[in-house]
């Protein structure tokens, strides 16, 4: 404790200085807590998922799977339990708010349980096919309330009727999924969930019995891969043949397909933190030599050697803890920033939401840098003759 | 002496003096590089995205889709709507008089990795296809036999998922051999398989195409072919420019790495803008005895300014090109799959934007400690320890 005054009055030595430096690197860990905070909701989808619900498609010139497959699909040796779901996807205003719905059936209840709908959310879907359930992310992008009617908007032709608008009422609100979406447009969260048996009831008669995945539970993880493989050998020759992955493979798969978004996020934190590196390291350079004759002094009055270093070490890291503390909190910002992004665009994104360990990783970086900044100016303060520097001939 | 001279002479004094503050001056260097470096690497991806979807010969070319259903994977086209659309005026003619349009397809196969994007597609294509690619070129094996049950590689698919000719590839009837590995300058079409589209067609059981591809005699006869398509009467169809629709494919899949590669380039070169003014302040302090003499002998305030604006420029410069080159030598030529292959291109046009987004950033930075150098009062300056 008693270094602080001594460090405190170092930092503000040069208030300008001192404060530029700050925000030079309360910017590069804003950046750095972005990155990590990206790589963590990768991380996330990935740990979400389960390895014991298979998610079954079809597996060439994919389109749709008949809904009479469930039936096969139960009686597989190790599988609990299977759902349909179909991808309603559509538009509101037009065609710039793009729309999802997930009209699920009721088996996915069992082969899907870790979509957060209670017993009384699936009786209200029940009785009221035309209804749905928008997570809370989703119900707040698209400012609905309960009661509302939200109206997909799709391609002529896609109800028996000839229109091709499909309203739906607000029936309630669930929490925000894990993992990943329904669709290539957007995050978990931006999840709602109707009843299939609308379209089974409004949709075209050629398109009634059509889902666009199933979701299968198995009884045991260690089971899934050979029950995936056993539902592709039994539909090799039925159209459409399958294709089926558990589930914690596919987001795995999804996490690291394409543009890999997790080594890229680590490469650009490292980018910024290696930027301000220099920065801090020629701050301290510069604050010992400026302050040679102070540090003699200190060790003519007996301070050691050992107490010196933490005396720099401190001056060192309490800029870097600080803006660490501010950058990591800043990121979060970003974060949404980031996240409104991946909704603009088509990138497959997880959800992302603050990380604890963001801020762990953010002060330990923080200490390296400290350390690494002041290893020169050490050395250079242990090499220097007490007599000479007081003299200022050094 | 002139104020151009005075500004001469005192630039080349300051950039004199820089050798006795490389350490300052390589904080400046450092930032820069990254800043540019992470710039133009995110940048590489669109810039590799354009190469391969937006096409110089694209410009006289048309898409017809069957009514709303405008990606390459529906099937809604029919023999007897491409029959008619194959009529519309303005289609070129090849050597031998016949249309230069194909109905084509797309279509997904067991994905190879996973369900994740990065799943192998198969490309339906008839003779007039092969027309329509001069760029095609064969890269080992050879073509296709008319009517066989076999397929092509894109060079870009083949290295992706380690195909080549001899391999086979699972379709709906059986698998298929690959009889030849094939280049198209760079064309999104080096991501796929390619197959007789009838072929594959009565393989994978469901009749249709996705779209008819069209070479137009010239640009202006699209208003014409467009036209004759949407108001005929047999006909349900969309009609667009290729250019609209490479637009609206490489556009979607880009948008959201662009922004972010701009995002991350605006929050690093405010982390350098914020590191320059203070290094620039630095070297002011180291400087002021200079300045001061400088002034106290006659030279004026905008040299002064110039001097310290024109250092920290240099040394952004010195770092953007290090960025830019770090980019390049690591990313330029690398392959990449988003959606298909491409090569990631640290292009001279990106180089270019680095220096433009490097310079902005120092100048800015430099702007408060240059407009302090000039009005700084020369004995104040001398004074300075």
């Amino acid at each position: 404790m008693k270094f602080l005054p001594l460090v405190w009055a170092s930092l503000w030595r040069n208030r300008a200085e001192s404060a530029l430096t700050l925000l030079a690197l309360s910017v590069a860990f804003a950046l750095f807590g972005t990155m990590l905070t990206l790589n963590a909701a990768y991380q996330r989808s990935i740990d979400d998922a389960r390895m014991d619900r298979l998610i079954v498609a079809c597996a060439f010139d994919c389109g749709v799977i008949p809904l009479g497959y469930r039936e096969p699909l139960a009686r597989i040796a190790g599988v609990t339990a299977v759902g349909a779901e179909l991808w309603l996807g559509g538009w509101q205003q037009d065609e710039r708010h793009p729309i999802v719905v997930t009209l699920v059936d009721e088996g996915l209840r069992s082969a899907w349980p870790e979509l957060p709908m209670s017993a009384a959310d699936w009786r209200a879907l029940d009785v009221a096919p035309a209804g749905i359930f928008l997570s809370r992310s989703a119900a707040a992008r698209r400012n609905v309330r309960i009661g509302d009617t939200l109206t997909v908007n799709t391609l002529p032709g896609s109800r028996a009727d000839g229109s091709s608008a499909w309203p739906f009422t607000v029936l309630g609100f669930i929490p925000d999924p894990p993992g990943w979406g329904p669709s290539t447009g957007g995050p978990a969260s931006d999840m709602i969930v109707g009843n299939l048996r609308y379209s089974q009831n409004a949709g075209r008669p050629d398109e009634r019995d059509d889902a666009t995945s199933l979701r299968v539970a198995v009884d045991r993880p260690e089971h899934a891969r050979a029950v995936c493989r056993e539902i592709e050998a039994r539909f090799t020759n039925a159209t459409p043949a399958l294709y089926c992955v558990p589930a914690r493979e596919d987001a795995q798969e999804l996490a690291d397909a394409n543009i890999n978004m997790r080594q890229i996020s680590l490469g650009i934190g490292a980018a910024g933190l290696f930027m301000i590196l220099f920065l801090c390291a020629n701050g301290i350079a510069e604050s010992v030599r400026e302050r040679l004759p102070e540090f003699g002094v200190l060790k003519a009055v007996g301070y050691r050697d050992g107490r010196i270093a933490v005396l720099v070490l401190l001056e060192a890291a309490v800029p870097t803890l600080l803006a660490a503390l501010v950058g990591t909190a800043l990121a979060l910002g970003v974060s949404v920033l980031v996240a409104r992004l991946a909704l603009k665009g088509v990138i497959n994104m997880p959800e992302m939401q603050a990380s604890p360990a963001a801020f762990g990783w953010a002060l330990a970086a923080a200490l390296v840098i400290a350390l690494l900044s002041a290893v020169t100016p050490l050395y250079r303060l242990w090499r220097s003759d007490v007599a000479a520097v007081i003299a200022g001939r050094r | 002496m002139s104020e151009l001279r005075q500004i001469a002479a005192v630039c080349l004094l300051g950039i004199s003096g820089l050798r006795d503050r490389y350490a300052t001056a390589l904080v400046v260097v450092v930032g820069m590089a990254c800043v540019v470096g992470v710039l133009t690497s995110m940048l590489s991806v669109t810039a590799g995205l354009a190469r391969a979807y937006l096409r110089p010969e694209d410009a006289t070319r048309a898409v017809v889709w069957r009514g709303g259903a405008r990606f390459d994977q529906a099937r809604g086209l029919q023999p007897d709507a491409i029959a008619t659309i194959l009529d519309a005026p303005g289609i070129a003619r090849g050597t031998d008089g016949t249309p230069l349009a194909d109905a084509e397809f797309l279509m997904w196969l067991p994905p190879v990795v996973g369900f994740a994007d990065g799943s192998l597609q198969l490309r339906g294509v008839g003779p007039a296809g092969f027309a329509l690619r001069p760029g095609l070129r064969m890269v080992a094996g050879r073509p296709l036999g008319a009517g066989k049950r076999e397929l092509l590689v894109g060079v870009g698919a083949a290295r992706k998922f380690g195909l080549g000719v001899g391999s086979e590839v699972r379709l709906r009837d059986g698998a298929w051999p690959i009889v030849g590995v094939f280049s198209c300058g760079g064309d999104t079409m080096e991501s796929y398989l390619v197959g007789d589209a009838l072929t594959v067609m009565a393989a994978r059981r469901r009749a249709g195409f996705a779209q008819v591809i069209a070479q137009l005699v010239d640009d202006r006869a699209y208003p014409e072919f467009q036209r004759w398509l949407t108001e005929n009467p047999a006909l349900s169809v969309y009609v667009e420019r290729k250019t609209d629709y490479d637009q609206r494919a490489f556009g979607i899949k880009t948008a959201f790495f662009t922004r972010m590669a701009y995002l991350i380039g605006a929050i690093m070169a405010l982390g350098a803008m914020f590191g320059v003014v203070k290094i620039m302040y630095g070297s002011l302090r180291a400087r002021a005895r200079e300045i001061g003499t400088l002034r106290a002998i006659g030279f004026g305030a905008t040299p002064v300014v110039v001097s310290v604006l024109a250092e920290a420029a240099l040394l952004a410069v010195i770092g953007a090109l290090l960025g830019a080159a770090t980019a390049w030598l690591i990313f330029d030529g690398r392959d990449l799959w988003v959606w298909g292959a491409f090569r990631l291109r640290v292009s001279p046009s990106l180089w270019a934007l680095g220096l433009v987004w490097a310079l902005v950033t120092s100048i800015l930075g430099g702007l408060f400690p240059a407009l302090r150098a000039g009005r700084l009062p020369p004995v104040e300056a001398l004074r300075v320890e």
